[in-house]
C-alpha cells in the first residue's frame, strides 16, 4: 500500500464519504448555493442559515461526487456550524492553504479538517476538496437568495 | 514568403507561397511516414484482432469483481471497456489505480448525454492497444480488487 493513497483517503475521509454528516435539505435556509465542478460532474447543494450577527447558525448540504468532495463538504459543515463570518473566512483561507501548499504547517485551528492535507499531493483533486468551500464563500457573499457557482471559469 | 521589403512597402509571393514562410515541419512529416510504416508492418487487421482479444478477456475477468458493471455491448467492441464500480466513484478509482501504475480514464468523458442515458455521473475506462498483454489485464484485475477492498 503506498503511503500517498493512505494519506489521501484517511479512514475519517472514507467514513465521511460513506456517511456524510449534516446531509439533507435545510428547510429554512437563507441562502442556497449550487456548486458545480463541470470537469468531473461533482455537485453540491448547500443551505445556510445565519444568526443575528451574520454567523453560521446552521448549514446542510446534499450532492453527489467523489469521496473527496463529499467528505470535504461533510467535514466542513461540522466545522463551520456556529462560527462567525470572520472565523469562516479565516478557515477558508487556512483550508485552501492546507490543500495546496507543500511546506507550511497546518494551523491547529483547522482541527479535524487537517485530515484533508493529503490532497496537496494530488493537484487534480484540489477542486474536489474546495467545491464545498467555494459554495460557502458564495453564500456569505450573497447573504440571501440563491446562486450557482462553478469551479471552472465561464 | 516575401518578394521585397522597403521602409515604404512590402510585397509578397503569390499564394500559397506567401503563407509558407519559415521551415516547414519536415521532421513531423518524416516521423508520420515512419509511424505509418510501423503500423503497416504490424498490420491493422492483426492490431484489431489483438485489441479485440484483450477487450473480451477484460470483460470476462471483470465478472469476477464484486459490484462491477461493464457498460456498452458485450460482443461487438473495440479495445475500450468502460465500467462503473459500486465501491468507488470513478475519480477515486482512477486516483487509486494511478498509484499502482494503472492508467484509467475517469469522469464523464465530455459525453454527459451518454452518462445520463446510463444513469451514472461518470465512468472509468480502460483502453488497450497492440503493445498491451493479457498479463497486464490480470494485473489490472488485481489492482481493481485492491481498490474494492480499500474503498468498501
Amino acid at each position: 500500500m503506498t503511503t500517498e493513497i493512505e494519506e489521501l483517503y484517511q479512514e475519517v475521509i472514507l467514513d465521511h464519504s460513506r456517511r456524510p454528516r449534516n446531509f439533507g435539505d435545510l428547510a429554512d435556509a437563507a441562502v442556497r448555493v449550487h456548486g458545480d465542478n463541470p470537469a468531473c460532474g461533482d455537485e453540491i447543494h448547500l443551505g445556510v442559515k445565519f444568526d443575528g450577527n451574520g454567523g453560521l447558525e446552521d448549514i446542510k448540504f446534499t450532492g453527489r461526487g467523489c469521496a473527496i468532495s463529499q467528505a470535504s463538504a461533510s467535514l466542513m459543515t461540522m466545522k463551520l456550524k456556529g462560527k462567525s463570518r470572520a472565523e469562516v473566512m479565516e478557515m477558508l483561507r487556512a483550508f485552501h492553504d492546507l490543500v495546496t501548499e507543500e511546506t507550511n504547517e497546518a494551523p491547529k485551528t483547522l482541527g479535524d479538517l487537517r485530515v484533508m492535507r493529503g490532497v496537496r499531493k494530488f493537484p487534480q483533486r484540489v477542486k474536489c476538496a474546495m467545491l464545498a468551500w467555494r459554495a460557502v464563500e458564495q453564500a456569505l457573499e450573497l447573504g440571501a437568495g440563491e446562486a450557482t457557482i462553478s469551479t471552472e471559469p465561464a | 514568403m516575401i518578394v521585397s521589403v522597403t521602409l515604404e512597402k512590402s510585397s509578397f509571393k503569390k499564394a500559397p507561397h506567401r503563407f509558407e514562410a519559415g521551415t516547414p515541419n519536415i521532421a513531423g512529416a518524416i516521423g508520420l511516414a515512419a509511424a505509418i510504416d510501423y503500423i503497416e508492418r504490424i498490420g491493422r487487421a492483426a492490431i484489431f484482432e489483438h485489441d479485440s482479444q484483450l477487450a473480451h478477456y477484460a470483460v470476462e475477468r471483470f465478472k469476477e469483481l464484486p459490484g462491477m458493471h461493464v457498460l456498452g455491448p458485450t460482443e461487438e467492441r473495440g479495445a475500450l471497456v468502460g465500467f462503473v464500480m459500486d465501491a468507488a466513484h470513478p475519480h477515486d478509482l482512477t486516483t487509486f489505480a494511478d498509484q499502482y501504475g494503472l492508467a484509467l480514464r475517469g469522469g464523464h468523458h465530455c459525453n454527459q448525454p451518454l452518462m445520463r442515458r446510463f444513469g451514472v455521473s461518470g465512468t472509468s475506462r480502460s483502453s488497450f492497444y497492440f503493445y498491451n498483454t493479457m498479463e497486464e489485464i490480470d494485473r489490472m484485475i488485481e489492482i481493481l480488487r485492491a481498490a474494492v477492498r480499500f474503498f468498501s
